[in-house]
């Protein structure tokens, strides 16, 4: 996977199918019925009864709508990953104005498969990943991916810059440029 | 005259109890092994209007203490922070200030 700066936003390259496969479970997680998910991404304010009946009856539902709102965002851009030339290996367009939205869908979607997948911090240490089973080892996988895309947004990466999307060749989508 | 002071009286004895009713509230961030650092001081920055630096003093307290008080003051307020620093999906709650 590559990134790179065009005056439309992000670009994303050399998608694999597993890369692909990842970023469309992001709005999938983001809207989970799944207890364990619900209970990361939605949890109580306070801890008193009072307080927390009002939380689940006022702030809960616009939280609610906030995520299916970015979750349909997300979709609307996946929808738009394009093949250039031959290969498999596809280009993903995040535009400026969804770099927020895309920041806490993928931190959502990281969350969700830490949840999903039991995993714990002990996990993410430097042994962890070998104590993992291969399921969490999978999901650890797909949460480093996400993380790269997260970080590339945050501009934690100095990325090569300029021109736009219709100026890149078949020959961007696979190789790194 | 004499109505008016007598309304005066009680309206001074209503709410003097009132103010000292309502404690201020403490906005907490806990930690959590998966998200960015970099992303939470973003976040800081975003919800808060912190400085760079002090969105990055504040995010350093939560990964090392666990948790940091990231804002504190009216309830009303306090609750708005927790929910938007959970549109980002951060660990926040709210707690009241002790004493």
């Amino acid at each position: 996977m590559w990134a790179g700066r065009v005056d439309e936003g992000y670009v994303f390259g050399g998608l694999s199918a597993t890369c692909v496969e990842t970023l469309k479970g992001v709005p999938m997680l983001l809207e989970s019925t799944d207890e364990r998910v619900r209970a990361r991404l939605l949890p109580d304010a306070c801890d008193e009864d009072a307080g927390s009946a009002d939380w689940q009856r006022h702030a809960v539902p616009e939280l609610e709508r906030l995520f299916a709102s970015r979750a349909q965002l997300v979709r609307r851009d996946l929808a738009g990953l394009r093949k250039l030339g031959k290969s498999d290996v596809q280009l993903l367009l995040i535009p400026n104005s969804h770099v927020n939205a895309w920041l806490a869908a993928l931190n959502a979607a990281r969350l969700a498969l830490f949840a999903l997948n039991d995993l714990e911090a002990r996990h993410l240490e430097a042994e962890g990943f070998a104590q993992a089973t291969l399921k969490q080892q999978e999901a650890m996988l797909r949460i480093q991916v996400l993380a790269e895309m997260q970080s590339v947004l945050l501009g934690d990466y100095e990325l090569e810059s300029g021109g736009s999307m219709a100026d890149l060749t078949p020959d961007d989508a696979d190789d790194d440029p | 005259m004499f109505v008016f002071a007598a309304t005066k009286e009680a309206t001074e004895t209503k709410t003097a109890p009132k103010t000292s009713l309502a404690p201020p509230w403490n906005v907490i961030v806990h930690d959590d092994p998966v998200t960015l650092m970099t992303y939470v001081t973003k976040v800081f920055r975003q919800v808060f209007g912190y400085a760079q630096e002090h969105a990055h003093r504040l995010m350093m307290e939560v990964h090392t203490n666990g948790r940091s008080i990231v804002w504190t003051g009216a309830r009303e307020q306090a609750e708005m922070y927790v929910q938007k620093l959970q549109a980002f999906h951060l660990l926040s709650s709210l707690e009241v200030v002790d004493g």
